[in-house]
């Protein structure tokens, strides 16, 4: 297991001495390859803390995290007994509005930023850059170009290449297609997959949107209220859970599957989970 | 009732860089409009422009009858209001309460007047118990329902919602979307820029902005089957009608599946 959590509680200091739980008895493990899993909750579930733990940002007050081995515990991050770097190389972390983080004159200084921070000798760098920006479907011409005159599509681009420059196994993103047009958020949730699928990483995405889940997750962990109430499978959790109990909402296919079979008495031999697929689906039945 | 009235408007941040170009569009009054189009298209620039952030560059802007300059801006911002994408960021006041007072102690609203509006507004939005919290303990949903509330109480005829929902949970988007309905049905006119094409399903008109100018503007029924106007413009049509059509494309020709999910991509 590359990131094991066990029994993990964290709270954030508050205004009054209470604090807030942010995270409470979390136990959870996750594969350093092949894993594409979607992280959805409400507001305030604790979601972004949780993953804000995978890569040692934030420590627990009580429980362990194993990552690749290294215990981070308090007590050993206090006394700087614990290396954070390889970590952050192994587990890259891409914020919710990554835009905001670009900083240097050109794109390719600020993806080979990270690399060169690590250490890694500046034409190394640079033909790494060329090859990330290649595969967040940018051509190498964006390498010379400013960040800061890009579009918001293509900064979110951008920062994911400076996180894949870095060459992590587990690739984490918070709500990484907000605010993204349809077609701007279709085409990074392909980028995501081919990562996933072609480069055999582990992607964990934070989403409120209910049809990524469906259509693309193959692992799904649901957050309420600081605790982890579901880790499965996306079809059996919408299928069979009580979802309006946290807050979900139920997938655009799902719902269309459900009201057809309702007002239509359209029965399904399959379970679609794309536009495709259900298409495919109709085909055979109508036929 | 024409309630806005946009003259071939144009704005540019840098010369020779278009943002807006010649945009003519015209609101009635109590209506629900959607604007839709791609990341960049100009949608919130517009939505700057109609509130006063920005200045056009060329044309004009009337809202009620006023033509939108510096000495009017003022008086135009009682009419029509703005909510934000990032509910973290319109925030001024310590407490709920002092939010809500804010664009009324601008407006020199008197004290017992004020005082009251709040109650009346927070009361609206079903967040009266919470007067008194911080801003930044309460929930995207309930932010926003704060933001809409501070808009109220200044007594506007017209709210922009320029992504209002798009950070929001399931949840937070649910409440927000039958609150904006609720305010329509009460005569607000609404204009909602938004990338979600359900949400187009509210409102009965449909603008599609493409590189700063108007692509298309016309019913929310005619707008949503427009295949080719919604791919140019980086945008989608709603499943049910994807489904359809790649059943037709397949040749597959079922009339009652056929009208059943016609229907449904106009009803939701």
């Amino acid at each position: 297991m590359a990131i094991k959590f066990n029994r993990v509680d964290f709270k954030y200091k508050g205004d009054d001495k209470k604090g807030y739980l942010a995270l409470s008895n979390i136990s959870l493990s996750i594969q350093g390859e092949g894993e594409f899993i979607t992280l959805i909750g409400e507001t305030g579930s604790g979601k972004t803390t949780l993953v804000q733990h995978m890569n040692a940002l934030l420590v627990a007050n009580s429980g362990s995290v194993d990552i690749y081995g290294i215990k981070v515990e308090k007590q050993a991050v206090k006394k700087k007994k614990i290396r954070l770097n390889p970590i952050r190389k192994k587990v890259g972390l891409v914020f919710q509005f990554p835009e905001y983080q670009l900083f240097e004159e050109t794109v390719l200084k600020d993806i080979t930023f990270g690399p060169k921070n690590f250490g890694v000798p500046e034409a190394e760098a640079i033909e790494t850059a060329q090859r990330v920006i290649r595969i967040v479907g940018l051509d190498e011409s964006y390498l010379d170009r400013s960040p800061f005159n890009l579009s918001g599509g293509e900064k979110k681009r951008v920062s994911i290449a400076g996180i894949l420059a870095m060459e992590p196994d587990i690739l984490i993103l918070d709500e990484p297609t907000s605010g993204l047009d349809p077609m701007g958020r279709n085409a990074l949730l392909k980028v995501f997959y081919d990562i996933h699928e072609k480069l055999n990483k582990t992607v964990i995405i934070i989403t409120h949107d209910m049809n990524t889940v469906y259509e693309y997750a193959k692992r799904v962990l649901v957050m309420r209220d600081s605790y982890l109430v579901y880790d499965g499978d996306p079809v059996d959790l919408f299928t069979t859970k009580n979802i309006e109990n946290w807050n979900l909402d139920v997938p655009d296919i799902l719902n269309l599957m459900h009201r057809m079979e309702q007002d239509l008495g359209i029965t399904l031999t399959s379970r679609p989970r794309s536009a495709a697929a259900l298409t495919n689906a109709l085909e055979e039945v109508l036929r | 009732m024409r309630i806005i009235e946009i003259d071939n408007v144009s704005f540019h941040y840098k010369a020779g860089t278009p943002v807006l170009e010649n945009v003519n569009l015209n609101v009635d009054k109590g209506e629900w409009i959607t604007i839709l189009g791609h990341n960049g298209s100009g949608k919130s620039t517009l939505s700057k422009l109609l509130v006063g952030l920005l200045r056009a560059k060329q044309g004009t802007i009337r809202v009620a009858n006023v033509e939108l300059s510096e000495t009017t801006v003022y008086d135009i911002r009682k009419k029509i209001g703005i909510v934000f994408q990032n509910p973290d960021n319109q925030f001024v006041g310590v407490t709920v309460r002092d939010d809500i007072a804010f664009g009324l102690e601008n407006l020199q609203v008197p004290r017992g007047e004020m005082i009251e509006r709040i109650e009346q507004y927070a009361q609206k939005v079903d967040m009266a118990d919470f007067l008194n919290k911080e801003p930044h303990n309460l929930s995207g949903g309930q932010k926003q329902r704060v933001a809409i509330a501070g808009i109220l109480a200044m007594e506007t005829d017209i709210i922009i919602f320029d992504e209002a929902t798009s950070m929001l949970d399931p949840k937070g988007r649910n409440t927000i979307l039958s609150m904006m309905k609720q305010l329509n049905d009460e005569g607000v006119t609404v204009i909602n820029i938004t990338h979600d094409m359900k949400e187009s399903l509210y409102g009965d008109r449909i603008v599609v902005l493409k590189e700063g100018r108007i692509l298309k503007d016309d019913t929310t029924k005619v707008v949503l089957a427009d295949h080719k106007t919604l791919e140019k413009s980086s945008l989608e049509m709603l499943l049910p009608l994807r489904v359809l059509r790649a059943l037709e494309a397949k040749k597959v020709d079922n009339e009652k599946v056929r009208s059943y999910l016609w229907q449904l991509s106009l009803t939701g």
